[in-house]
């Protein structure tokens, strides 16, 4: 997918008068937040939980050569075709091979993010081979021609009215103002083609060394119907969704469905083995997966490593105040929140993702809800020493700051010029004892707030004085 | 190189570069064969009733039976309530009861996309999320409760295990390798898609209806 | 004891009462404060920009003046996170000074942690009375975990009603350089803020942390509500608040 993250802060700008997504946004902050809060509050070792989830990531991260290993091994022997790819056209190249190889006209998809990173969809259909996204919302972003705004909502930031309109235009059928008759209508358009689709793809959320399997994870029953119903299953995934045993995986899925959509477990977790079995009368004959190294092995190795951990349940989006107000398309590539905030840098280059980084109050909600206790604010911050070090930071920033630090590790300079900055402040604020307006640094702050006036005389000058009566 | 070799190769560059303590220790093959559990819930709960619970929560209906010679009178029962038609395709262990004498239609095969109600077995159930497991196999058709309108699952009341840890070491127990699916399914599909609006009947079934029997 | 206060500069040059009514509830406990007069900044303004080698350069510095007190206490979640969780990481390349981190950190409190969990104050002589509605701040919340104790010291004040707010520990969107940078988001997120603060209809909002103080302050004044007080806890407790210390 392209990456437009360099305009993230007039995209922002724009997102926060959309007064239509701001309308979703709130409902879907609602949701998230409020079921997520309820299920955990349920589970009463939730920390103990989430910190054996943390240590099990990072162990597997920690020898993640050989769980691979082990995992190619066992998924061969179960009849898997393993491949390995080193960049999005290498992924892409790999599964339009499968289809011609197989005389695929028609691909079935169920939500992949590695999908989206590699912009699979529209290599595929270059190739002349059709290919429906079935996962609703990635179904509704379809036929919309948009991109996900969100990891596990991919189509959050369209009304009902929004969708209304699109399906009566693609179907060609009377408008539904309802979501219930607008879904039911999805699954009939859609059932023919699970039913007569040559190939499925699909995801993986995770990889399961023990048994060489991989697990995906919905709500909705297309990822059973894509892994089931055609006769070629491809599976794309990244190295890092490793997970070393069964016990690994069920300890993840007391945290992701409760950290992702609130629920104590999604409809369906379906784990998978190889191709259909002799005497199995249902299952594709083959299965292929194909495995993508594309900036994992950098962080891996990098201070950003920690953000492997991740498990893409998108509460670190769900609960973090910049996104709940700008959304997702404003990040500008495919993972959005702060989660985003660290791969779109980290695996694009720092200097294609300037904001992203910056864009954060630090109040690390982010980080307290996260399921594997990724320190996001921390790797933000990591990433804003990168842009130091290289320089990328704005002249405004790097003077400011340059001024500010001499001025303050300079105690009885600073003692002198606080002094004048206070009484001018006060003067500036007037009767109101606020200032309205600010330019150079600050007028950001005063479009929209004032920025109350200092009241007078610094601390310091109070203090010593009252010291020196005595 | 290929592609395999040299993402190896960057995994195990990077590890050497990073600083990251293993604090669980131990190689990935020990970690595999003891394969040991990691913290699991504390609540305590009965696990028939915490699975009727759970059940429950999910929108799946819920009946129970002494024996399986009251299924079809169980499955008649529910059909008729929610007026159901009467055609079912099942898996073809179920097929040889006594659905006659209810004048139910039953076919053991695997389903089609014109079924309107399967009905399948389980290989055991999970109380802590109200969770059926099923093993894809020669007679166990994976498509069963995936294409029906109305999935109807029976249950063993002895399989209802506690945890998902559990079901695995069942399955480690009593199959020689995993079949090629495993399905954990916990109520009828659904979505929340269009403006968070909970809404049944996605892709897969709109009904699951579970017969706990002994 | 020998209490070293760092009155952060943002409450210095911006408002002073909150040093002045820090100050104050520590003498009223019998502490001997020491202030130490070269102080400014706990360096964060750097950290958080990425200018490592500044911010320790700050590091030391507050290390070194507050090298011979017994507490050091912080009218802020914000600065006090920094200094309690932040420094040694920080100065992880010097052993000394990583020692030395060690140390301040952990006789580092934030003013409300010191009054209940170090002093145990159980009563206070203030002139504030009303109605108040508390903010977590974001680094006093999940830094160090200050939450019931702001609510514990008000609990003890006589002519003071606490109406709790819906999110009240959701950012207000300052963020140090956030809120000027992307000044447009900042001021959505303190606008919802303030929609929470004023359902409360609360005489004050009083939190712990100055920057977050000033950015509702500023909100709340530019919507036209000139009534909901904005207040540090330092001020509730003692009455000393705002241009009144002039």
């Amino acid at each position: 997918m392209e990456i437009t993250s360099q305009q993230f802060k007039a995209v922002s700008s724009s997102k926060l008068k959309d007064a239509k997504l701001q309308k979703a946004l709130k409902q879907a902050k609602g949701g998230f937040v409020v079921s997520r809060a309820k299920v955990v509050k349920e589970l009463d070792n939730f920390e103990e939980i989430r910190q054996a989830a943390s240590d099990v990531r990072d162990h597997c991260l920690a020898h993640l050569d050989s769980y691979l290993e082990e995992w190619e091994r066992r998924a061969q022997e179960a009849g898997t075709v393993v491949h390995w790819a080193e960049s999005y056209e290498e992924l892409n190249s790999i599964v339009v091979q499968i289809a011609q190889d197989n005389q695929v006209k028609k691909i079935i998809k169920s939500k992949s993010m590695v999908g989206e990173e590699t912009g699979l969809n529209q290599y595929v259909e270059g190739h002349g081979i059709e290919v429906k996204e079935t996962d609703l919302g990635e179904y509704i972003i379809q036929q919309a021609g948009e991109h996900p705004s969100h990891i596990i909502a991919p189509a959050t930031h369209k009304s009902k009215d929004d969708v209304s309109e699109l399906f009566a235009e693609k179907h060609k059928r009377p408008r539904l103002d309802d979501a219930e008759k607008l879904t039911h209508e999805a699954r009939e358009i859609l059932r023919p083609h699970f039913l007569d689709a040559d190939m499925g793809i699909t995801g993986a959320n995770f990889m399961i060394a023990e048994t060489g399997s991989t697990v995906i994870v919905t709500n909705e029953g297309n990822g059973r119907m894509t892994t089931t119903m055609p006769r070629v299953h491809v599976a794309i995934s990244s190295i890092e969704k490793c997970l070393p045993t069964l016990d690994d995986f069920a300890l993840m899925m007391r945290l992701l469905p409760r950290s992702a959509t609130g629920q104590v477990i999604s409809n369906y977790v379906s784990m998978t083995t190889g191709p259909k079995r002799a005497g199995d009368k249902d299952g594709p004959e083959k299965f292929h997966v194909i495995i993508l190294d594309v900036g994992r092995t950098r962080v891996l190795g990098s201070e950003l490593r920690d953000a492997l951990r991740c498990i893409r349940c998108g509460a670190c989006m769900n609960h973090c105040p910049v996104y709940q107000n700008v959304g997702g398309h404003a990040y500008g590539w495919v993972y959005p929140g702060p989660i985003g905030s660290v791969l779109t840098p980290a695996y694009n280059g720092i200097e294609n993702a300037i904001d992203l980084p910056n864009a954060a109050t630090m109040c690390n909600q982010c980080g307290v809800v996260c399921p594997v206790k990724i320190p996001l604010p921390d790797l933000m911050r990591k990433l804003r020493e990168k842009q130091f070090e290289k320089k990328l930071k704005s002249n405004m920033e790097h003077w400011s700051l340059r001024l500010w630090a001499y001025l303050a590790l300079r105690p009885k300079i600073y003692s002198i010029v606080t002094r004048v900055m206070a009484r001018i402040g006060r003067i500036l604020g007037g009767d109101s004892r606020r200032i309205r307006r600010m330019i150079i640094v600050g007028q950001d702050w005063t479009k929209n707030r004032d920025m109350p006036a200092p009241s007078g005389r610094t601390f310091r000058d109070i203090y010593l004085n009252k010291m020196n009566k005595r | 190189m290929s592609a395999r070799e040299n993402i190896l190769a960057r995994i195990r560059s990077a590890n050497k570069v990073a600083k990251n303590p293993d604090v669980i220790g131990g190689t990935a093959v020990d970690r595999i064969k003891a394969h040991p559990s990691s913290p699991l819930p504390t609540l305590d709960w009965e696990n028939e009733n915490h699975f009727k619970l759970r059940c429950h929560e999910l929108a799946s209906s819920l009946d129970q039976i002494d024996s399986l010679d009251h299924l079809p009178k169980a499955v008649n029962r529910y059909l008729n309530e929610n007026d159901l038609p009467k055609k079912i395709v099942c898996w073809p262990e179920f097929a040889d009861l006594n659905w006659s004498d209810e004048n139910l239609q039953m076919e053991g095969r695997s389903a089609v996309g014109e079924d309107k109600v399967g009905l399948t077995g389980s290989y055991c159930a999970i109380a802590e999320t109200g969770t059926l497991v099923m093993l894809s196999g020669e007679d166990q058709h994976a498509t069963t409760s995936l294409l029906p309108e109305t999935h109807i699952a029976v249950v063993s009341r002895s399989r209802i295990l506690r945890t998902m840890e559990e079901a695995w070491e069942l399955i480690r127990n009593e199959t020689e390798s995993v079949p090629r699916q495993v399905n954990f399914i916990s109520g009828p599909s659904r979505t929340a898609d269009i403006e968070m609006t909970l809404v049944y009947g996605a892709h897969g079934p709109y009904r699951v209806h579970v017969i706990i029997t002994e | 004891m020998r209490v070293g206060l760092f009155v952060t500069c943002l409450a210095d040059v911006m408002r002073p009462s909150i040093g002045l009514a820090t100050l104050e509830l520590l003498k009223r406990e019998g502490c001997e404060v020491i202030f130490p007069e070269g102080q400014t900044c706990c360096g964060q303004p750097a950290y958080n920009s990425g200018d490592r080698h500044t911010a320790q350069e700050f590091a030391r510095k507050v290390i070194s003046e507050f090298a011979d007190v017994d507490y050091v206490v912080i009218p802020s979640g914000s600065c006090g996170g920094m200094v309690k969780t932040h420094y040694e990481e920080l100065l992880n390349d010097s052993p000394e000074y990583r020692a030395r981190a060690q140390w301040l950190a952990a006789r580092t409190y934030e003013l409300t942690d010191f009054l209940v969990n170090v002093l145990n104050v159980d009563s206070f002589d203030t002139t504030f009375q009303g109605s108040i509605t508390y903010h977590d701040s974001c680094a006093g919340l999940r830094e160090l975990g200050i939450k019931k104790q702001p609510r514990k010291l008000l609990d003890r004040l006589n002519h003071v009603e606490v109406k709790e707010m819906s999110g009240p520990e959701q950012c207000c969107g300052f963020g140090g350089a956030f809120s000027v940078k992307y000044g447009d988001i900042s001021s959505r997120i303190v606008d919802l803020k303030c929609d929470d603060i004023e359902a409360t209809e609360a005489d004050a909002v009083v939190l712990g942390d100055l920057g977050c103080m000033m950015n509702i302050e500023g909100k709340l004044r530019r919507r036209g509500n000139h009534k909901t007080k904005v207040l540090h806890i330092a001020e509730v407790l003692t009455g000393l608040v705002g241009n009144e210390t002039e």
